[in-house]
């Protein structure tokens, strides 16, 4: 079960993607993130939906991947969905039984909710699908020197992440680890009431807790003897250029934008009416 | 000159609760390690080998004497990245040691903390996976390597800092015995080719008498101090003190009690063979 969470996943590949540097990757996916909010038409939304498929197709990552990372947002997705349609009124009753009504406005709202948050997620992926996080902890460290001079240190903040998404197989591991050595001995986590399950759960937190400690302190040893003394003069054996690939990408920022800008307007009023009163 | 010397250190571990002493963890320690020696370090669990390595590269501050290295006082902070660059440490857990999510980056986090020039990066981190045998590896995540293989990469990550020295801690403990074998290579490799002198801390005696040289630990002080067949010449004082000898040694002791006139220093198979072939062809 655990073991399906895909966040901070990489997926190491040779393409156009991967390639990339990452801090165009977060130029990109950051603009893209923000046209997703500002599209208030279908089409301004199905461009966007174009281009996600156009950057999972070249990417090489297979498409089934990529859904799956979409599995734990499901219920969210759902919850949203399921209040458009109760609470939306606008547009032709479609259905009127009892107290249930369901207008064209709430579905076509929920839709279009569903589609916006999975583009979110998608996108967002997709970039730590093909980054490994040390290049982009890089990124972001060379995107956020410049505060340093304001005294902001995100050299610090890049380094947990870094360190953090190391762990977190580790810490999968261990989980099961525990869980199989508490089972052993008769102790039972799917069974029971909610109380029940999670007082299960305790004697597994415990040790996981102690473990990260101890782990924790030899982690920061091991860093010292490495002659970590946090960033200071530090170089990377990748240094980050950027090729003909980021000038494409930029151009491709430069044309979402517009692009997104331009349906908006001139398909937005005739969408506005036709969706029944979505606007941002 | 020496490249670790400690002179007569004492270090104690702070203690919890206020006003209550805990007794040291080294006492009263002197020993002079010099470059290219392969020196082992063996003791009972608690008798202050981790600590003795963590004193070794100015981690730890020694309470009273000092500890040079390359004849820098570890206490002085302007030398302590260069403290730490000529003498690196390895530890038991490879788990805790690596850093990043992908073996080569993990490789070049030390020189990278060094400042060191991307391109040469390049070549530390290529010759130090090529030296540990782990250099097809250097694309792959480290939690999808074996016990052997991770600890290997934290040795690594270790020699690409160009160290004169280098201490490990334990650093089989957690291993099967292919694991072993391919950590111990690696390990004598750096000694032999690359000429780094290795202090090797561990509790398996086969390890050990690979070693130039033994270091004893008990309770905190210096118990022994020799090669590999003096120490084990005198097998009652290493038993006394909780620790086995070598096969090869037992048996010839067994042999010897039976009257049959072996030495006492015999520590490889090859060595008790001729021992005894001699013995039955001077009958
Ligand atoms: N962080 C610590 N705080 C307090 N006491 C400690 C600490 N680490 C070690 N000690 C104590 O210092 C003594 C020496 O410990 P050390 O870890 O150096 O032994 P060791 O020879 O490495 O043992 P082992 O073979 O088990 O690794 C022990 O009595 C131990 O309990
Ligand atoms: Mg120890």
């Amino acid at each position: 079960m655990i073991k399906d969470i895909t966040l901070g996943q990489y997926f190491p590949m040779h393409s156009f993607v991967h390639k990339m540097d990452p801090r165009m990757k977060l130029l990109f996916v950051t603009s893209f993130i923000v046209m997703v909010f500002l599209s208030n038409n279908f089409i301004s939304l199905g461009f966007c939906l174009l281009v996600t498929a156009f950057v999972i197709a070249i990417s090489k990552i297979p498409l089934k991947t990529v859904l799956k990372g979409l599995r734990p947002i499901i219920l969210i997705i759902a919850i949203t969905s399921i209040l458009q349609i109760a609470y939306n009124e606008g547009g032709i009753v479609l259905v009127d039984i009892w107290r249930i009504k369901i207008t064209s406005g709430g579905v076509l709202t929920a839709v279009f909710m569903a589609l916006r948050i999975s583009l979110l997620i998608v996108m967002s992926t997709m970039l730590t699908y093909t980054t490994s996080p040390t290049s982009l902890t890089n990124g972001l460290d060379r995107i956020f020197a410049p505060f340093k001079k304001i005294g902001l240190d995100f050299h610090t903040i890049t380094m947990i992440m870094t360190i953090a998404l190391r762990f977190i197989p580790t810490l999968i591991e261990e989980v099961d680890k525990i869980m199989s050595a508490q089972k052993s001995r008769g102790a039972n986590f799917e069974q029971g009431n909610i109380i029940k399950r999670a007082k299960a759960l305790i004697p597994l937190f415990i040790p996981l807790l102690f473990n990260s400690i101890r782990r924790a302190y030899e982690l920061a040893n091991a860093m010292t003897c490495r002659c970590y003394n946090g960033g200071q003069g530090k170089t990377t054996m990748n240094a980050l250029k950027f090729s003909y690939r980021d000038y494409i990408a930029l151009g491709s920022v430069a044309g979402v934008i517009a692009s997104v800008i331009l349906l908006n307007i001139y398909c937005g009023e005739y969408n506005a009416e036709f969706t029944f009163g979505i606007t941002v | 000159m020496a490249i670790i010397k400690f002179e007569n250190v004492t270090f104690r571990y702070e203690s919890d609760e206020e006003g209550v002493a805990l007794a040291p963890a080294v006492k009263d320690f002197s020993l002079s390690i010099e470059k290219g020696e392969f020196v082992a370090i063996l003791g009972h669990n608690g008798s202050g080998k981790s600590t003795l390595a963590k004193l070794a590269n100015g981690l730890l501050l020694p309470e009273k004497g000092r500890v040079l290295v390359d004849g820098m006082d570890t206490v002085n902070e302007e030398d302590d990245i260069k403290i730490k660059q000529t003498v690196g440490v390895v530890f038991q857990n490879p788990d805790n040691q690596i850093v990043a999510t992908i073996v080569e980056e993990d490789v070049a986090f030390g020189p990278e903390n060094l400042g060191i020039e991307p391109t040469e990066i390049r070549r530390r981190v290529d010759s130090a996976l090529k030296t540990v045998g782990m250099y097809e590896y250097r694309k792959h995540g480290p939690h999808k390597l074996s016990g052997g293989q991770k600890q290997r990469v934290a040795i690594a990550g270790i020699i690409a800092m160009e160290p004169r020295c280098i201490i490990l801690d334990e650093p089989t403990a957690m291993l099967d015995p292919i694991g072993r074998r391919d950590v111990m290579n690696a390990i004598k490799r750096l000694n032999r080719d690359l000429g780094i002198t290795v202090v090797f801390i561990t509790h398996y005696m086969e390890e050990a008498v690979e070693a130039d040289r033994i270091v004893v630990m008990d309770d905190s002080r210096l118990l022994m101090d020799g090669t590999p067949k003096e120490v084990f010449a005198d097998a009652t004082k290493i038993r006394s003190i909780g620790l086995d000898v070598p096969q090869t040694c037992q048996l010839s002791e067994l042999l010897r009690a039976d009257g049959i006139k072996l030495k006492n220093d015999l520590l490889s198979i090859d060595e008790l063979v001729e021992n005894i072939d001699a013995l039955l062809k001077g009958k």
